[in-house]
C-alpha cells in the first residue's frame, strides 16, 4: 500500500456523486478509484486526475444520471396531492374556523404587503445607472450638527478627482439656478443644478436629444427636461435654440422668489427623456458650470472655489475605480477633512463621509437633502407595526390549529399506523398553512386595492410621489412571503400535532392532546395587550391632533389670504389688489409666522456684554393690526417711506429677556443689533406663538421691523363670506404678472395644514390598532366557537340539573375574561408610559388623562365581550334535550 | 432478423463477460476488452451498456465483498444469463449462416 493515501480530485468525485443513479454509485465510484489508483502508480498523479476527471464526465450520460423526479420517491406525488385534497377538505369542512385564520392573515398580508411596495417603489430609485454600484455620493457631517448634510464643500470634487487615483470621476452639482426662462413670447419657470462635464460620465441620465458626452463642453449650456422643452417649443426642435434666463432664486425648498436678475443667454444641448427613470435627484434643467465664471464677474453669484467653509450649495458625487473599496475611499475623505477643516474654529473635527448611491433611497435623513423622501428609519418603525399585526394573524392560526388538534387526532393515529414518519405529517400540516396562506394572499391582494387607495390620500403623499404600481417580481415576493407566513403559523402546530403516539392519538384524544390552554391563553392576552396600546396610543395622538387645530397661537388668521409675491414689487401689488372691493388690508412681510420658518437675529443693551437670540421678521406696519395682536406699550411702526429706519417693535419676551421690568420700559430705549447696528424700540407688542405647535422650542424675544424691499409675502385681510374674492384677485394678479399664475394659501388652512402630518400619523396607528383588535377579536371568537362547542354536553348536564342561563353564561366567559382582564392591567399602564415618553418632549401637549386609558379599556372589553358574548350566550340557551342527544 | 437485436459494443461486452465467467467486474471487462482488442473503452461507455444489457436480461449481477482497494467499495460482477446466452449463440449462428452465404469466389483472389 502506499504510504500516503492521494485520494482523487474531490469536485469531480462529489458531481459524480451528486449525479449518479444511486443504485450504481457504489461500484462505479468503486471503479473509478481503482482506475484512478493503478493510474496513480503507473502514470503519475497529474495524468492520474486528468483521466479521473474525463471518467467522471464521460459517464455523465442517461443511463446513469439519476432520475430527475426521483428514484425512491415515486410515491411521493401521490402523497403530495393527498396532502392538498385533504387540506382543502378540512378547510371547507370548517368554514368558520377557515374564514377568522384566511381573514386574520389576509389582512395581516395586506398591510405586509403595502410595506414591501413602497420599499420595492423605493429601492427602484436610481438602478438605471450603469455603474451604480461605484458610484457615492459624498455627505458633510459638521462637527456641531447632528445629522449629516447632503450638501458638502465646493472644491471637494476638483479636490478628490485631482488628488486621488482610486477615484475615477467626480462630480459637483451646484444649487441655486432657479427662475425663468424666455423664449420668444414664452416663460418657463425652473429649478436646476450647475453641472460639470464628469456628471453624464457618472450617471446615465436618458437624453432624448443631445449628446451627453459633449452637451456640457461649452459655457451657457442649458439641458432641460421634456416637458420644459415642450412649454417652451412645442413641437420644435429645442436643439440649439437660445433662451435668455433671469435668476429669481427660487429652489426646490422654497417659493420665496427675489428680484429677477438677468444671467444671460443659454444654448439648448440636450433634452432629457420623459421616462420612467426614478432618481433621488430630480431637477428641470442642467447648466453648465464653465458658465459660472461669468456669473462670478458680474457679481452675480458668489464664487465658492477654495472655499471649504459653505457647505450647503454643492453636491459631490464620485465614481471609483472598478476594484476600490468604500474604505479607501472612506480614509481619503478623513484625510480631506483633517486637513481642510483643522483650522476653522466652527468645522474642526466634522467629517466628510460616503455614502453608496445605493444606500441613498431609503437612506437617513439628511439636511439639505435634494428631494424629499420618508427617512429610513420610517420605514422600520411601519415595517416593525406591519410585523406586530402579522404576527398577531400568525398566533391565530397556531391557536386555533392547536385547539383543533383532537378533531385531527384520528387521522394523525391512521396516517401513523400506515407508516407515516413524523417528517411527513410536519409536511402535510405545513402544507395545510401554506394553503391557507396562499388563500389568503388572494384576498389579501383585494384588501390592498382598498388600502393603497387609503394610503396616497394621505396629506404626506402629496410630497412623497409614492408609484405603487405592482410589478411582476412584487408579485413573486409576496408569493414567497405567503408561503414564509404559511410556515411560521404553521410550524408550531404541525411539530405538536405530529408528536403524538398513535394509540393514545385514537383511544382517548381528550388525554394529553388538546394542548394545555396555558400558552394559548398567553398568546392571546398578548394579542389583546398589544392591541390596547395601538388603541390608547391612536387615541392620546388624536388628542393631541385635536388640541393643535384648537391652537391658540396669539393671533387672528381668519380670512386672510396669504400671497407669494412672486418677484413683483410690493407697493405695485399692494396697491394693485387693495382696490378689490372686499379687501380690507394689505400687509407685506419677509416669511409668514408659524410655518415653520424663522431668521434670528441678537439683540444687546448698550454697554451690556451679553446678547439674547431674537426671531427677526420684516413687516408692513399695519401687519400687528391685520392679525389683530395687541400693542401693549408705545406705538406703531410708521411706514417706510423708501429708506429703511432704526425703528422697531419687540414683543413681552424681549422686554424680560434685556431685563426691563414693564413693557413701557423698553420704549424708546436703543438696543445694538450684532454688535454694530443701532435699533429704537418703539412698541412692545403681545407675545403670541411664533414656532409650530409640534416645535420642542419656545418662542422667545422677537424683532419686528419695517423694510418693504425685504418684503416676499402680501398678507391680505378679506371680507368674511365674500365667495368671488379668489377669483377677483386672480384676475387682477393677471395684469401684475402675466406670467406666474397666484400663488395664495388661506393663512387658517396653512395653520391647520402644519398639523396634517399629525394626523397621518393617527391614521396610520389607528388602523394599526383597528386591525389588531380585529384579528385579537376574531381569535378569540374562534377559540370562544370552539371551547363552547364542546363543552355542550356538559352545559346540558348542567343545565338539567337546575343551572340558570346567567349562570351558565358566566361559566363559558370567565376564561376569557380572565384573558381580558390580564391583558388590561398590563397594557393599560404600558401605554400610559410610553405615551407619556415622548409627549415628553412637547411643548405644547395634551394631557393623556385618566379618561384615555379607561375609554380605551373598555373599548377593548367590549370589543371582546361582543366577540365571545353571541357565542356562550346561544349554547348556555340552548335545550339541553338538543345537545344531551347529539352525538 | 432476430427480434433481440444486439449492438456491436453489446456484443462484445456480452461476450467479455462471458469469457470473464465468475470475475467479471467493470474494470476486469475494461482490462479484457483492451488487452483482447486494443481498443480503448471508457468507464461511462462500458456502464452504460452494462446497465442496458441488465435492463434487457442478457446480465445479472451482484456484489462481492468489500476490500480494502477501492475505497472499500464492493464490486459489482456480472454474469450472463441463460437468455443472454441463448442471444449469443443466436448472434453467432446468424454471422455463421451469412459466412457460409457468401460465394467462394470472393475470398479467392
Amino acid at each position: 500500500m502506499n504510504p500516503v493515501k492521494i485520494d482523487p480530485p474531490k469536485l469531480p468525485l462529489r458531481f459524480f456523486r451528486w449525479y449518479c443513479h444511486p443504485e450504481y454509485l457504489e461500484d462505479i465510484e468503486g471503479d473509478l478509484l481503482e482506475r484512478f489508483e493503478r493510474r496513480l502508480e503507473e502514470r503519475g498523479i497529474r495524468a492520474a486526475r486528468w483521466r479521473f476527471l474525463k471518467d467522471v464526465l464521460l459517464l455523465f450520460r442517461p443511463g446513469i444520471i439519476r432520475p430527475a423526479e426521483g428514484y425512491h420517491n415515486l410515491n411521493n406525488f401521490g402523497m403530495f396531492k393527498n396532502y392538498l385534497k385533504v387540506g382543502f377538505r378540512n378547510i371547507l369542512k370548517y368554514k368558520t374556523f377557515s374564514s377568522i385564520n384566511i381573514f386574520g392573515l389576509a389582512v395581516a398580508m395586506s398591510v405586509c404587503m403595502l410595506i414591501i411596495l413602497m420599499l420595492a417603489d423605493q429601492k427602484s430609485y436610481d438602478r438605471f445607472h450603469k455603474k451604480e454600484d461605484r458610484i457615492y455620493r459624498i455627505l458633510m457631517k459638521p462637527v456641531n450638527n447632528n445629522r449629516p448634510y447632503a450638501t458638502g464643500p465646493f472644491p471637494l470634487s476638483a479636490t478628490l478627482k485631482s488628488d486621488y487615483q482610486m477615484v475615477e470621476e467626480a462630480t459637483c452639482l451646484l444649487r441655486g439656478f432657479g427662475g425663468d426662462a424666455l423664449y420668444g413670447q414664452k416663460f418657463a419657470e425652473m429649478r436646476g443644478y450647475f453641472i460639470d462635464t464628469s456628471f453624464f460620465k457618472i450617471f446615465d441620465f436618458e437624453l432624448e436629444k443631445g449628446d451627453p458626452t459633449s452637451a456640457m463642453d461649452h459655457p451657457n449650456s442649458m439641458i432641460v427636461t421634456h416637458n420644459i422643452a415642450k412649454q417652451l417649443f412645442g413641437n420644435e426642435d429645442p436643439t440649439g435654440k437660445v433662451v435668455s434666463f433671469a435668476d429669481r432664486g427660487i429652489d426646490f425648498w422654497t417659493d420665496e422668489a427675489r428680484s429677477p436678475v438677468d444671467w444671460g443667454n443659454y444654448t439648448i444641448t440636450g433634452v432629457l427623456a420623459d421616462n420612467d427613470q426614478k432618481s433621488h435627484l430630480e431637477f428641470d434643467v442642467l447648466v453648465s458650470s464653465s458658465s459660472l465664471p461669468l456669473l462670478y464677474n458680474e457679481k452675480k453669484l458668489e464664487d465658492l472655489s477654495g472655499n471649504w467653509t459653505n457647505h450647503w450649495r454643492s453636491y459631490t458625487y464620485v465614481l471609483l475605480r472598478a476594484g476600490t473599496n468604500e474604505a479607501t475611499l472612506t480614509s481619503a475623505l478623513n484625510l480631506i477633512a483633517a486637513d481642510k477643516f483643522a483650522d476653522h474654529e466652527n468645522l474642526k473635527g466634522s467629517n466628510i463621509i460616503a455614502q453608496p448611491l445605493r444606500k441613498i433611497t431609503p437612506g437617513p435623513a439628511l439636511g439639505n437633502a435634494p428631494t424629499i423622501r420618508l427617512p429610513g428609519f420610517v420605514y422600520y418603525i411601519l415595517s416593525v407595526l406591519a410585523l406586530v399585526i402579522m404576527l398577531s394573524a400568525c398566533l391565530n392560526y397556531t391557536n386555533l390549529s392547536i385547539a383543533r388538534a383532537v378533531t385531527r387526532s384520528k387521522e394523525i393515529g391512521i396516517r401513523k399506523v400506515n407508516g407515516a414518519k413524523k417528517k411527513n405529517l410536519i409536511f402535510q400540516f405545513l402544507s395545510e398553512s401554506a394553503i391557507t396562506a396562499l388563500l389568503a394572499l388572494i384576498l389579501a391582494n383585494v384588501l390592498l386595492i382598498f388600502l393603497k387607495m387609503a394610503f396616497l390620500d394621505l396629506w404626506i403623499n402629496k410630497y412623497l410621489k409614492f408609484d405603487l404600481h405592482t410589478q411582476l417580481y412584487v408579485y413573486l415576493i409576496f408569493v414567497v412571503f405567503a408561503l414564509l407566513i404559511g410556515f411560521v403559523a404553521g410550524i408550531l402546530p404541525a411539530l405538536r400535532l405530529s408528536e403524538y403516539t398513535p394509540v393514545i392519538a385514537m383511544k382517548s384524544p381528550e388525554k394529553g392532546l388538546a394542548g394545555r390552554l396555558g400558552i394559548r391563553k398567553v398568546m392571546s392576552a398578548a394579542q389583546f395587550a398589544i392591541s390596547l396600546v395601538f388603541i390608547i396610543t391612536s387615541i392620546v395622538i388624536f388628542n393631541q391632533f385635536r388640541y393643535f387645530m384648537q391652537f391658540e397661537y396669539g393671533f387672528n388668521a381668519q380670512h386672510v389670504v396669504n400671497i407669494n409675491l412672486q418677484s413683483n414689487d410690493y407697493e405695485l401689488v399692494k396697491n394693485e389688489l387693495s382696490s378689490i372691493p372686499g379687501v380690507h388690508e394689505i400687509s407685506g412681510c419677509a416669511y409668514v409666522p408659524a410655518t415653520g420658518r424663522n431668521d434670528n437675529t441678537r439683540l444687546g443693551k448698550p454697554g451690556m456684554e451679553t446678547t439674547v437670540e431674537a426671531i427677526d421678521l420684516r413687516i408692513g406696519e399695519n401687519f400687528i393690526d391685520l392679525l389683530d395682536i395687541n400693542l401693549i406699550a408705545g406705538r406703531n411702526l410708521p411706514s417706510a417711506a423708501g429708506d429703511t429706519n432704526s425703528f422697531v417693535l419687540v414683543n413681552e419676551h424681549t422686554v424680560r429677556a434685556l431685563g426691563y421690568d414693564y413693557p413701557g420700559e423698553i420704549v424708546g430705549e436703543l438696543l445694538t443689533e450684532r454688535g454694530d447696528r443701532t435699533l429704537e424700540v418703539i412698541g412692545v407688542f403681545e407675545n403670541f406663538n411664533f414656532f409650530l405647535p409640534f416645535s420642542s422650542r419656545r418662542t422667545g424675544p422677537m424683532v419686528f421691523r419695517n423694510e418693504p424691499v425685504k418684503f416676499k409675502f402680501a398678507l391680505v385681510k378679506i371680507e368674511p363670506g365674500n365667495a368671488e374674492i379668489i377669483a377677483d384677485l386672480k384676475e387682477k394678479w393677471k395684469s401684475i404678472d402675466p406670467v406666474h399664475p397666484l400663488d395664495y394659501e388661506f393663512y387658517s388652512d396653512r395653520l391647520a395644514n402644519n398639523n396634517q402630518g399629525i394626523f397621518d400619523v393617527v391614521s396610520i396607528i389607528g388602523l394599526v390598532a383597528f386591525l389588531a383588535i380585529t384579528i385579537a377579536c376574531l381569535g378569540l371568537l374562534g377559540m370562544a366557537i370552539y371551547t363552547t362547542e364542546r363543552r355542550t354536553k356538559e352545559i346540558g348536564i348542567r343545565k338539567v340539573l337546575g343551572a340558570s342561563d346567567l349562570r351558565l353564561t358566566i361559566l363559558l366567559s370567565k376564561e376569557f375574561l380572565i384573558v381580558l382582564a390580564v391583558s388590561v392591567s398590563i397594557a393599560a399602564p404600558l401605554s400610559y408610559f410610553l405615551n407619556n415618553f415622548w409627549l415628553e418632549f412637547l411643548v405644547f401637549r395634551a394631557d393623556i388623562g385618566l379618561g384615555t386609558i379607561i375609554a380605551g379599556s373598555m373599548l377593548l372589553l367590549i370589543l371582546g365581550l361582543l366577540s365571545i358574548g353571541p357565542q356562550t350566550f346561544r349554547v348556555s340557551n340552548r335545550n339541553p334535550v338538543d345537545s344531551l342527544r347529539m352525538e | 432478423m432476430s427480434k433481440h437485436h444486439l449492438g456491436e459494443f453489446e456484443e462484445i461486452v456480452l461476450l467479455t463477460v462471458a469469457i470473464l465467467h465468475d470475475e467479471a467486474y467493470g474494470i476486469a471487462i475494461i482490462d479484457e476488452m483492451e488487452n483482447r482488442l486494443e481498443r480503448k473503452v471508457s468507464i461511462g461507455a462500458l456502464q452504460t451498456v452494462l446497465r442496458r444489457l441488465e435492463k434487457k436480461g442478457y446480465l445479472t449481477s451482484k456484489f462481492g465483498e468489500a476490500t480494502q482497494v477501492r475505497g472499500g467499495k464492493r464490486k459489482r460482477y456480472f454474469f450472463i444469463t441463460a437468455f443472454g446466452k441463448k442471444v449469443l449463440a443466436e448472434v453467432k449462428e446468424q454471422r455463421l449462416a451469412l459466412w457460409n452465404a457468401i460465394p467462394r469466389i470472393v475470398f479467392n483472389n
